[in-house]
């Protein structure tokens, strides 16, 4: 479907089976905001329906106040944690431009329009012994509420979490609640690169710790997991970002990877930003798959 | 006037129960689970083309201030797809379905309005002549008042029912691409697409899409889209439908006030989707504030002194105000800024 990173096949993951609630137009309320990190921000948000949405799923959050139009296009946010005790959900982000910048300005009881619960979700296997996530930067918040959910069914959680610098490393603190296996890397340390990546994820494969790995937030780590997970029958699932407009499969802008001929390649909105991720399959007679098999 | 008149009617059959619709592109049912459908205008699908094609490749969204570019190129299943799986949808509501339509040549858009003649739930077609993003006919349709005059006579000739041609802004002068639409037969203009755009990554001296130009809507391009909705009304006598950044009942009442019978709300959708229902309640809001009884009687009633040649040498009258108009030195005033739409 996509050749998307370099000798890695995305597919849709397909919709889940058993109903996810209906995405709607919300004005949620801001019960809280903090900076946990330099540039880093915590926002929680109270509304019934997000709240139950499910690991992997994300909203557009309309940044400004309900009538500002500058910035135009609301912001793709993953759910970082679901509270739905309290009908109440997590995002965390960067302030990397405008709408984030502005985001960070708004206080706990001010609105914030939404649409959500959005996109399809990580999918947890039903024999789950132990999952592995592996997410740098912000993406890590696209993974927290998996690995949630594994843990509360019992699974060991084992997380690769990467960062520019250890001060941006997200996550920690959840994981380590969770009872996590946490491996912190980052590129000030030299720790980052994939080769030292892969010293932790081949023995959890090797032992047969874990039965998934779910990633995000840079295609070599996911080059990396899809390739390294190949041979030992262990699913990898992705969770992608993209620039989107509407959320909901409409506008078209977030169409991931290259185009065919006649064929638009996969929606991250719709179709995904959760896919299965597998190395390109072993070459055949097939001309064009034996050169995208050269690649690997 | 408790209960202001909203109804307009966009000429050869084509009556709105209100003069707000999706502009497309910015629109589809999808929408249905946020907010009511049946309270807009009209429903306008994405443009669709005869055959399937994949659209450009990502990334194919980029913001600027107050703007938002797009290089998309309109990925279509084509029409066997459309007429199966997208129209059912948009048959379960109530407000008229003008379905958009392009094409990489001028015979596309025939085909297409001879597929699209006497299906149920096609109320009207929109001929998109002005799209920016795609790698023929694009603009060397959209840009000549000759081949849009073909796209639409042509159409006209296979399609029983309203035709709009929607009309580019990448022109000198769109009021000869309007006219020459209106000549041609098209019952309505809506104007306008997107203004061809541009925007760069320093870093990685790249364009920010995924193709190097794209087309930039939002609130950036209103006061350019009101100038040339402007100059459209004055010069044809069918119903002109006017869109470009409007976002709330203030911009809607501009283009109104400007000439427009209906107006056409796009990227504002992406940045609230109840931009469209905030934009009616403020109309209406602001007929009853006003005392105006029928919003009709707004279209084209801008008050404004006369200035520049009153009639250019070879063309209708672009500016100078029409006949038994407010005489001059007692016009341009614009009273009441109704703020409406802000205040939601």
């Amino acid at each position: 479907m996509s050749d998307f990173p370099a000798g890695i096949a995305l597919t849709a993951i397909g919709e889940r089976a058993g109903a996810l609630p209906a995405p709607h137009f919300a004005a949620a309320e801001i019960t809280a905001q903090q900076e946990i990190a330099p540039e880093h921000y915590l926002m929680r948000l109270r509304d019934a329906r997000v709240a139950r949405g499910a690991p992997g799923q994300f909203v557009m959050l309309k940044p400004t106040r309900a009538a500002d139009l500058h910035p135009v296009l609301p912001r793709p946010m993953a759910v970082y944690r679901y509270l739905p005790a309290s009908n109440e959900f997590e995002i965390v982000y960067r302030v990397i431009g405008t709408g984030t910048r502005v985001m960070s300005e708004r206080a706990a009881g001010e609105i914030a329009e939404l649409v959500g619960p959005v996109g399809q979700p990580f999918r947890l296997a039903d024999a789950l012994d132990g999952l592995l996530v592996v997410g740098r930067g912000i993406g890590v918040c696209s993974l927290t509420a998996a690995a949630e959910a594994a843990a509360a069914r019992g699974a060991r959680v084992y997380a690769v979490v990467s960062a520019r610098r250890p001060d941006a490393l997200i996550g920690l603190d959840l994981f380590a609640a969770l009872g996590a296996q946490v491996f912190a890397v980052t590129d000030a340390e030299g720790t980052s690169d994939p080769a030292r990546v892969a010293e932790h994820l081949l023995p959890l494969l090797r032992l047969g710790r874990v039965q998934q790995v779910f990633v995000c937030g840079a295609n070599r780590l996911i080059e990396l997991a899809a390739r390294l997970a190949a041979p030992h029958g262990v699913e990898v699932q992705v969770s992608l970002e993209a620039h989107m407009a509407c959320g909901i499969g409409y506008c078209h802008g977030c169409s991931h990877g290259a185009v065919g001929e006649s064929e638009e390649a996969p929606l991250v909105c719709r179709e995904g930003p959760v896919f299965r991720a597998n190395r390109r399959p072993p070459p055949t007679l097939d001309g064009r798959a034996l050169q995208a098999a050269a690649h690997d | 006037m408790s209960n202001p008149r909203l109804a307009v009617d966009l000429g050869a059959g084509l009556r709105l129960q209100n003069p707000v619709l999706p502009a497309s592109g910015c629109f589809g049912v999808e929408m249905a689970t946020l907010v009511d459908l049946n309270a807009l205008g009209a429903l306008v699908p994405k443009t669709i083309f005869y055959g399937a094609r994949a659209g450009n490749p990502s990334p194919r969204l980029a913001e600027t201030p107050a703007g938002m570019l797009n290089s998309v190129g309109i990925p279509s299943r084509g029409i066997d797809h459309f007429l199966q799986h997208i129209l059912p949808a948009y048959r379960r509501f109530r407000p008229p379905t003008i379905v958009s339509i392009g094409g990489l040549s001028i015979r596309e858009y025939w085909d297409l309005a001879a597929r699209l003649n006497g299906v149920p739930g096609v109320a009207g077609l929109e001929l998109n002549v002005s799209c920016p993003n795609l790698e023929a006919g694009g603009l060397e349709i959209g840009a000549s008042p000759e081949n849009v005059a073909e796209v639409v006579y042509g159409v006209v000739q296979r399609f029983d029912g309203p035709v709009i041609a929607k009309l580019t802004p990448n022109v000198t002068r769109i009021n000869d691409i309007a006219l020459a639409a209106e000549e041609a037969g098209a019952t309505a203009i809506s104007a306008i697409n997107t203004f061809v755009a541009m925007a760069i990554d320093v870093r990685a001296r790249r364009p920010l899409t995924g193709t190097p130009t794209a087309g930039i809507s939002g609130p950036a391009i209103k006061p350019m889209a009101l100038r040339m909705v402007w100059e459209t009304a004055r010069t044809v006598r069918v119903p002109v439908i006017g869109m470009g950044g409007i976002s709330n009942a203030q911009d809607a009442l501009e283009f109104i006030l400007a000439g427009a019978t209906a107006v056409a709300i796009g990227t504002a959708n992406f940045t609230r989707p109840t931009a469209m229902y905030d934009t009616i309640a403020g109309l209406r809001r602001y007929l009853a504030e006003e005392g105006v009884a029928d919003v009709r009687e707004l279209v084209g009633a801008l008050r404004y002194e006369a200035f520049g040649p009153a009639a250019p040498v070879d063309a209708p009258s672009a500016y100078g105000p029409p006949e038994a108009e407010t005489p001059p030195g007692q016009a341009a005033r614009l009273s009441g800024t109704p703020g409406s739409g802000h205040d939601d």
